[in-house]
């Protein structure tokens, strides 16, 4: 990929991302099974390289072994309105702890997602109930990092599918 | 499998968005969302296939697929393990998913960008519950006791008037619903017309819509539910009532159309067939402007009230007549039929359309019919009939053994009863009736030109 035209460097993108936006990531398990789980945010690192995934332990064990096995990871973001979504790809993907201020990022990424989507019908309860995990404290969370090396746009339509250009 | 398809549909409506993982022959895993997911039965599912995406080019190599699914309802989240099996391009889970697609589609403003090219089928290998703390189920009203209530009316039912009387009743009285047409099959005529309808402001009996039109011609023609959840000019009637005048091609002379009832813009629509010994009768068709009306159970349930529907249809049909039973003398005249000048009643031999004093009243096989019966009166002094004798008479152009004759007699029975008619007809037991004439007739026939 040619770092001048890297997707993580465009400003909407990252806000995106960073928003009330639906996660998603697979991995690949045993013989070629893919495991997925729902994700509580992504975080984009500040050199724009890195993408972070936030998951609950309790509800994403199969992806965190698939990790440590063998890092190979794909993520969706889509915002629920306007259904724009971009698949990121990576092979580094690591497991690790959250840093300081990621339990209270992860709350307000639920909060953020609630917003967007209340005026759709969604109510706050069930949206609550949705991202809480089984301990529903900041130890079952965990982050998985990795270096997204393709970018696609997933967005419904003609260019599905398309590597990410310079406009996101 | 520990949880069973069939306990999580509501997972399948699309309300929140499902995602998909697949992987590619290296092990590249994929992740895509979802717009739709469709129920086959308790161990397959189907997925939309819209786009020649990655994805679909995965399962084709690898067909091992994981799906994960929220409940809207309780937010429950569901990992299922799948096997691509085959990808359908037509028939009844084509159409299906098309007009519920179709629907998704106007609701998330992607008309024209959402298209179905194929349904693919999964076999569900595996249900997994993702460990979370869901909402509790919401009370739900109970469907086997709509059910049975609805079998009782239906089973009661003397005849065809009081069988559509009944299944009007279930669906307001039973399932709560508030807007129902019963529809017929005209199989010759590749259309539908409209027999019973409850909760609009005009009956439209008599009205008809063309075999794969809107929701309830797709019903009809592929011969399976059609439910769709959202509000979408695609499989609406304005289309099939503009593409059925058109047809008629006799705009320049009298208008033989009668509107078609229903709401203006459904949010939720219908359509079940009604069928019997594997044949098409007619489609029960509800509406609603409430989005998401209507769930998968209500859609089981319309089947079997259909389904029950259809058997009594088809065991009227071929019933014996039971004896004449007394009916009172006509009394009074009917209002407005005063004595004073005869009726003039029109006969168009082209298309059997019949006009009383100028006013269209019907056409096709119960215009057929009525112009049998009033040639009958006038020539004959005749004022009794029943069922078996008109279904033979080669007058009346049946379009074959399979037409429902009781059918267009009540139909022609309500159209004339809506036009006020001077001429009805009265039951006298099961497969016969009396003509009531309460005006002097003059017949003036139309011959084909």
């Amino acid at each position: 990929m040619n770092p001048q035209s890297f997707p993580l460097a465009h400003d909407a993108l990252v806000a995106l991302l960073e928003g009330g936006v639906s996660v998603c990531v697979a991995t690949r398990g045993r013989d070629g099974l893919p495991s997925l789980s729902r994700a509580l945010g992504c975080k984009v690192s500040r050199d724009r390289r890195r993408l972070s995934v936030f998951l609950a332990r309790s509800q994403a064990a199969d992806v965190l072994e698939d990790v440590r096995t063998h890092g190979a990871i794909a993520l969706v973001a889509s915002h629920p309105l306007t259904h724009r979504s971009y698949q990121f790809k990576g092979t580094d993907a690591a497991v690790r702890p959250l840093g300081r201020g990621e339990p209270a990022r992860i709350r307000a990424y639920v909060e953020t997602f609630l917003r967007v989507v209340e005026p759709e019908g969604y109510s706050p309860r069930l949206i609550r109930a949705l991202f809480a995990s089984p301990p529903e404290t900041p130890e079952d969370w965990v982050a998985v990092t990795f270096t997204p090396t393709s970018a696609f746009s997933q967005t419904p339509g003609p260019s599905a599918g398309d590597p990410l250009g310079d406009a996101p | 499998m520990k949880i069973r398809l069939e306990t999580i549909r509501e997972c399948l409506e699309g309300s929140v968005p499902g995602h998909l993982a697949t992987c590619d022959v290296d092990g590249t895993p994929n992740i895509t969302a979802l717009s739709q997911a469709q129920y086959v039965d308790g161990r397959h599912l189907a997925l939309s296939y819209q786009f020649f995406n990655k994805t679909r080019r995965n399962i084709l190599a690898n067909p091992t697929a994981r799906l994960q699914l929220t409940s809207p309802l309780t937010a429950a989240q569901y990992r299922m393990t799948l096997r691509y099996l085959r990808t359908e391009t037509e028939g009844p889970l084509f159409e299906t998913m098309k007009a519920k697609l179709a629907g998704i589609a106007s609701h998330e403003g992607m008309s024209g960008v959402f298209r179905l090219l194929g349904s693919d089928v999964f076999e569900v290998l595996d249900i997994e519950s993702v460990p979370g703390h869901p909402l509790p189920p919401p009370a739900q009203p109970s469907r086997m006791t709509a059910l049975r209530a609805s079998a009782a009316r239906l089973a009661a039912a003397q005849d065809l008037e009081s069988l559509l009387g009944g299944i009007l009743d279930c669906m307001e009285t039973d399932f709560d619903i508030a807007h129902t047409m019963v529809l017929m099959a005209d199989t010759a005529g590749r259309k539908l017309y409209t027999l019973a309808t409850r909760g609009y402001d005009r009956s439209g009996i008599g009205s008809e819509i063309p075999m794969g039109e809107g929701v309830i011609g797709v019903c009809a023609r592929m011969g399976t539910p059609i439910r769709i959840g959202h509000a979408t000019s695609e499989y609406g009637y304005g289309r099939a009532l503009r593409r059925s005048a058109e047809e008629e091609g006799m705009g320049d002379r009298l208008d033989t159309r009668i509107p078609l009832p229903g709401l203006a813009e459904p949010a939720s629509q219908l359509a079940v067939p009604i069928q019997a010994r594997g044949r098409l009768l007619g489609v029960l068709y509800v509406e609603s402007p409430q989005d998401s009306r209507f769930t998968s159970d209500d859609e089981d349930a319309l089947m079997v009230v259909a389904a029950q529907f259809g058997m009594v249809v088809q065991d009227l049909e071929t019933g014996q007549e039971l004896p004449e039973e007394p009916v009172p003398e006509p009394g009074e005249p009917l209002p407005g039929c005063v004595p004073g000048g005869p009726l003039v009643v029109r006969h168009y031999a082209e298309d059997d359309s019949i006009f009383l004093d100028g006013d269209y009243l019907i056409k096709g096989v119960a215009g057929s019919i009525f112009w049998t019966l009033v040639r009958d009166h006038v020539t004959q002094q005749r004022t009794t009939f029943n069922n078996r004798e008109l279904r033979l008479d080669p007058r009346i152009k049946l379009p074959g053994l399979s037409d429902n004759l009781e059918a267009r007699l009540v139909l022609l029975g309500r159209r004339l009863v809506e036009r006020e008619a001077c001429v009805r007809m009265e039951k006298t037991g099961r497969g016969r009736f009396r003509l009531r004439v309460d005006r002097a007739l003059h017949l003036e026939d139309v011959p084909q030109s």
